[in-house]
């Protein structure tokens, strides 16, 4: 089915209802961009979104959307609680894949030369790979209690302190996880890989604040020209692969043997009806790797923290290592919005996409409330990441949601084509950044022309006011996977 | 791995990877599925042997049966550290498989010669056969 969006304006663009969509889709992007999400199957992803039980408003798509499985990646879609239903795939395997930024007192002029032993100490020092494993043995108790209590649990082991959970999405835990839901498998995929970054567009940035767009805004998340901050990317492991994975299979097979009053465009879109038992149970096991995430990156910031006071040969107190914020970008959550008017409780999901919350919004701490969430949006590992703040047309327009990062505009296989014969790690190297990695192919795979322009993606959720510019950070050494 | 022949190609896909795989019956496209999923993941074959593991994987259809499959193998790797280094099908229905596997401790040496295969989907999965009879599937993985 060919799909024409009809353009609304600069930065929207309509699929309207057509077939068995029971909804409009809705794609943020402009007009270059739509040229270029035309050219994979993206698009007729939001249509099959549009077709799922109980969807309320539009289906979706943020400016980075490209081709996934399932939803497109920067989907989101959200569900009323008695016709609707919950989707795995809608989350996707790795449950609460997300990003955490941390600010410091330096300053790029003073630490220049120190960015090698940097990243060598981080590359030595944080678990990272395929398969990677890390330094904590969890006890089945122990993992239950991580699954539970999410980066509370990190706190309390002494992996950083309460102020963090101020300043991650939730508190760093999602109500409603049930250890008991959880499949063997599951738990031993989860015992050793807590503490790891793992590999693919994972990773750990060196940065420094490049350009501030909002000065206002900047001191209040603590942010200064010049100045070094840190970024992970990572989320639940190979935990919460395996949790979507025997859910996935399950809802499949219900489907199969007919247990569903609906049909489905792909079989991906396996899910349940959000009153059933299912529903409930994948609600809970899914809550656990959500928070086995939040404790992973809480526990990799302090590993952090840890590695470069040694390496730096400084204080606490001089280093400065503060939490800006952590939030997560694949996730199926319960929550309050307005729809024509009325109050409603809804299951968002976000696949690929990043919850930014306005100012004045009761879910934000205090020392944000005047400013809006702050939105982490990493983008390749040779431009630029960004910082915004979560704004009210993200309410109105997208369940206060906008994009997670820059979206791939190469397949994996173009991108190591395009790299033959090229050293990118000496490109990356003759333009500033300063890059150790695990895998021989993660580079070429990962390397900055794989992906879209993150400038354009974030103009496109400015412009439409899901959340506004406030700074931007150049990275100076990343560690890979 | 004893494949001699090119017997699947890999498909672009944006985000992830998918495989085209050829077999001339149901028992060689699912062996050569597997074996195209581990030339993925690791760019080197280790010349050791293995022990071998007897499993049956059960599903709902031909396509569920080839997610589980994979995911089998792919579970063996994550969830044991243990490499597939040989399949043989020896048994194989619509719903249900009996394979032989030969596997061999995951080593870190083996670490910078893999590429992640986080799962294998359901998204366009294809199993099919031909009207000469020759079988076809269509998998994406989630990378």
């Amino acid at each position: 089915m060919t799909l024409t969006p009809k353009k609304i304006d600069s930065c929207r663009w309509l699929i309207p209802r057509d077939g068995d969509m029971r909804v409009p889709g809705m794609v943020f992007a402009n007009e270059i961009m739509m040229r270029s999400i035309e050219k994979d199957q993206s698009l007729e992803q939001v249509r099959n979104v549009a077709t799922l039980p109980g969807i309320v408003g539009h289906s979706l798509a943020m400016p980075d959307i490209h081709w996934g499985y399932g939803f497109p990646i920067g989907g989101v879609a959200a569900f009323d609680p008695d016709e609707g239903i919950v989707s795995p795939g809608g989350v996707g395997y790795d449950i609460n894949c997300g990003c955490r930024l941390m600010t410091t007192r330096l300053k790029a002029d003073d630490i220049q030369p120190h960015i090698r032993d940097m990243v060598y100490a981080l590359f030595k020092g944080i678990p990272a790979g395929v398969g990677s494993t890390g330094m904590l043995r969890l006890s089945k108790s122990k993992q239950r209690d991580v699954a539970v209590r999410g980066a509370a649990w990190a706190v309390k082991q002494g992996y950083g302190t309460a102020r963090d959970l101020e300043k991650t999405e939730d508190r760093g835990v999602l109500p409603g996880a049930d250890p008991s839901v959880l499949s063997e498998r599951a738990v031993r995929r989860g015992l050793n890989q807590l503490g790891t970054l793992g590999s693919g567009n994972h990773f750990l940035e060196i940065q420094r604040v490049d350009k501030i767009y909002d000065r206002e805004k900047a001191i209040r998340f603590n942010l200064f020209e010049d100045q070094i901050t840190i970024f992970i990317h990572t989320g639940s492991r190979g935990f919460g692969h395996q949790i979507c994975d025997d859910f996935l299979k399950e809802m499949n097979r219900k489907i199969a043997a007919g247990g569903q009053p609906f049909s489905l465009p792909d079989r991906q879109l396996a899910c349940a009806s959000l009153k059933s038992g299912l529903a409930k149970r994948y609600l809970a096991a899914m809550a656990c790797a959500a928070n086995y995430a939040w404790a992973n990156r809480q526990i990799l910031m302090h590993w952090t923290r840890e590695i470069l006071l040694k390496i730096l040969a400084t204080t606490p107190d001089a280093l400065g290592m503060s939490l800006l914020y952590d939030v997560c970008h694949n996730i199926a959550k319960t929550e309050s919005h307005t729809v024509n008017g009325k109050p409603v409780t809804l299951c968002v999901h976000r696949k690929g996409a990043t919850r930014a919350l306005p100012p004045g919004h009761p879910l934000l701490p205090d020392v944000y409330r005047s400013t809006g969430q702050p939105v982490l949006i990493p983008g390749d590992m040779g431009t630029f990441s960004y910082v915004l703040a979560g704004a009210e047309a993200a309410m109105e327009q997208s369940f206060g949601s906008c994009c997670h990062g820059a979206g791939r505009a190469l397949s994996r296989s173009q991108a190591i084509k395009k790299a033959k014969s090229r050293s990118i790690h000496r490109e990356m190297e003759d333009s500033g950044v300063f890059v150790q990695s695990r895998g021989k192919k993660t580079l070429k795979e990962e390397m900055p022309e794989a992906y879209k322009d993150i400038s354009q993606v974030v103009e496109v959720v400015h412009q439409a006011g899901l959340a506004r510019k406030v700074a931007r950070l150049k990275p100076l050494g990343v560690i890979k996977g | 791995m004893g494949l001699k022949e090119k017997t699947f190609e890999v498909l672009d896909h944006t985000a992830d990877l998918g495989i085209l795989v050829n077999g001339a019956d149901l028992k060689s496209l699912f062996q050569n599925a597997a074996h195209a999923m581990l030339q993925i993941m690791m760019d080197f074959q280790p010349e050791q042997t293995g022990i071998i593991r007897n499993i049956s994987v059960e599903a709902s259809d031909l396509p569920d049966l080839m997610v589980h499959w994979l995911g089998e193998i792919l579970y063996f790797f994550e969830g044991e550290g243990q490499w597939v280094i040989e399949t043989k099908i020896h048994d194989i229905t619509s719903v249900h498989l009996d394979a032989q596997i030969e596997t061999i401790p995951f080593s870190s040496i083996m670490q910078e010669h893999l590429t992640e295969i986080k799962a294998v989907t359901y998204h366009q999965i294809e199993v099919l056969h031909d009207n000469a009879g020759a079988w076809k599937a269509r998998i994406i993985f989630d990378l």
